[in-house]
């Protein structure tokens, strides 16, 4: 029955680690920025989320929207005033990456001394959790999170391969020079990504407020979560990260079933190292490290 | 007043000798290490338990960390170098999340949260090493040694064949060089000097436990680094200083409640973080121009 537990409380988690990734994918892939300041949009929608919700008592639709629309701010403003003043210099790896961590340096501490440091969480009627059967109890939220997700992702798959922008950003992720010269805008398409991929967390994150609370050290675990799912899923491939944060979840919650709850994040290293040992392209990538 | 800056002096110069090792792999390597408090913890509970089980003296200590922090970072960057730079990211921040637990749960060799207390004074052949004042000199001179041997090792073939990977892997490797053995090494002789900084700081405060080596040390020492100036040898104690000075600079500022210098200090060196990215990459001690900017 344990066993059972674990594994629905992982596909949830799953759930939420694949939202997260994805969008991270999403920007990475097609813009090749480092966004690792993912797990400080995180954070962010998790926390306005849980304040309009728990401490201003709006309707969670309000909180969603108005996380939505930080979010997305967010999200682009990193883009315009961050990378994109980097990568006309310079471009290289080296210093978006820094930048874009102490971006999240930055928002991890304005967190925590604008909403206090301690694990918050929003009560909603769907994560009672109902006795099922015996000593296996689950909360609709659980159900609410793998319906969020799938939604989410069959409208990212729809807007990709059917619409003019969507084709526009698999193009810029193969290759950059000839969007120009088809006549796109490059950083068009990158604002569109940045985006997209900022508004992704924000079911995540408002999911993770619900069943298991926030706090603001969340951001740098997120990080970990993204990065290894993309990796484990092969970078570039969206499909793969979505799979990659669902096998993280679900491994990190089944390792609870032989292990003590604190070693669940040395299983997602365990994952990771092993992936990079033996299957570096990830299970969905392009062979071998391919730049 | 004299044994807070002592204590300060002694802070500077061990976080100096991680800046400066960080700073090998990062900016000479291009190679980024999330997991740098973690060599530095190995160093530290390694010369603890020495000093301690075997009542080794700081010689044998410190040898026997940087060992084990040497063979660690070996396992972390055989597999992770062969791939691309991403993948260094996120294996060595997975180490350091992995670390904090182990630092914090393997209760029987780290004495779990409460950490190892009671460590014994540091022994040198003809000198014990007791008041603040000797560990200065002992840190002073250890600080010295590293700087030497990061300078030495930059100016040699093995430096320059790094610093030509660093600027392009494809060149380097098709000029013979075997990209994945020497970023290897890099990591190897950084980690392992780390493990000298581990040593001293154990010593010194006699205690080590998992807080000192957590994610949040990895990303300071990072922050040393960057804001100093990456590869240039005196930037990184540059950054080191201007740091650790942060602390108390803030506090003789009218009207910041305490409890929240620590975020608002985190909340500074971030921001010059992303500025300094932004307006001038090779930070305060660079004058490095960007050799891309010519066009």
């Amino acid at each position: 029955m344990l066993f059972l537990q674990l594994l629905i409380n992982g596909l949830q988690l799953g759930a939420i680690y694949a939202l997260t990734a994805v969008g991270f994918a999403l920007i990475f892939g097609s813009t090749k920025v480092f966004h690792v300041a993912h797990g400080a949009a995180f954070t962010i929608a998790g926390y306005l989320f849980w304040w309009s919700v728990s401490v201003q008592k709006w309707h969670w639709a309000a909180g969603l929207a108005l996380a939505v629309a930080v979010v997305l701010a967010f999200g682009l403003a990193m883009e315009r005033l961050v990378y994109r003043p980097i990568q006309r210099h310079e471009g290289a790896f080296f210093t978006v990456f820094i930048a874009a961590f102490g971006t999240q340096i930055i928002v991890q501490n304005l967190v925590g001394t604008v909403f206090g440091r301690g694990f918050e969480t929003v009560t909603v009627g769907l994560s009672q959790a109902v006795e099922v059967a015996p000593n296996l109890f689950v909360a609709p939220i659980a159900g609410v999170a793998l319906v969020v997700a799938l939604v989410f992702f069959l409208g990212l798959n729809l807007f990709l391969t059917r619409t003019h922008v969507g084709t526009g950003l698999r193009a810029l992720a193969d290759n950059p020079d000839l969007v120009r010269v088809y006549g796109l805008e490059p950083t068009r398409l990158a604002q569109v990504a940045f985006a997209l991929g900022s508004v992704l967390v924000v079911p995540a994150a408002a999911l993770t407020a619900v069943t298991q609370g926030i706090n603001p050290g969340l951001g740098a675990h997120i990080m970990l979560i993204s990065l290894a799912a993309t990796i484990v899923g092969g970078i570039g491939s969206l499909k793969g990260a979505a799979y990659g944060g669902m096998l993280l979840g679900l491994a990190e919650s089944l390792a609870v079933w032989k292990l003590d709850p604190q070693w669940s994040e040395a299983v997602t290293f365990v994952i990771l190292f092993a992936f990079i040992i033996f299957r570096p392209a990830g299970f969905l990538g392009r062979p071998h490290g391919a730049k | 007043m004299w044994a807070y800056l002592v204590n300060l002096a002694v802070l500077i110069s061990i976080n100096a000798i991680l800046a400066v090792t960080l700073n090998f792999v990062l900016g000479y390597a291009g190679i980024f290490s999330m997991a740098h408090a973690v060599f530095f913890g190995v160093g530290a509970y390694t010369a603890a338990l020495v000093a301690m089980k075997l009542s080794g003296g700081f010689l044998l200590s410190t040898a026997a960390g940087m060992a084990l922090a040497g063979l660690i970072s070996l396992a972390l960057a055989l597999p992770a170098l062969r791939v691309r730079g991403e993948y260094f990211v996120a294996a060595s921040l997975g180490l350091q999340m992995l670390a904090m637990t182990v630092f914090s749960e393997w209760k029987v060799v780290t004495g779990g949260i409460g950490g190892i207390t009671n460590i014994p004074p540091a022994r040198l052949p003809g000198w014990t090493v007791a008041s603040p004042e000797q560990y200065l000199v002992l840190c002073l001179v250890c600080l010295a040694l590293v700087m030497l041997a990061v300078a030495t090792l930059v100016r040699s073939s093995f430096g320059r064949s790094l610093k030509a990977i660093r600027d392009d892997e494809t060149a380097a490797s098709a000029f013979g060089k075997n990209v994945a053995v020497i970023k290897t090494l890099a990591v190897v002789v950084s980690s392992a000097l780390a493990a000298v900084a581990g040593s001293l700081y154990a010593f010194y405060l006699s205690f080590v436990n998992v807080e000192s080596f957590t994610l949040d040390t990895s990303v300071v020492l990072m922050a040393m680094v960057i804001i100093g100036g990456t590869a240039t040898l005196v930037g990184p104690v540059v950054g080191t200083v201007l740091i650790l000075l942060l602390p108390a600079a803030l506090s003789y500022l009218p009207g910041l409640p305490q409890s929240e210098i620590g975020s608002i200090q985190q909340m500074v060196y971030g921001l010059a973080m992303v500025l300094l990215m932004i307006f001038r990459p090779g930070g305060i001690w660079g004058f490095r121009d960007n050799p891309k900017d010519d066009r």
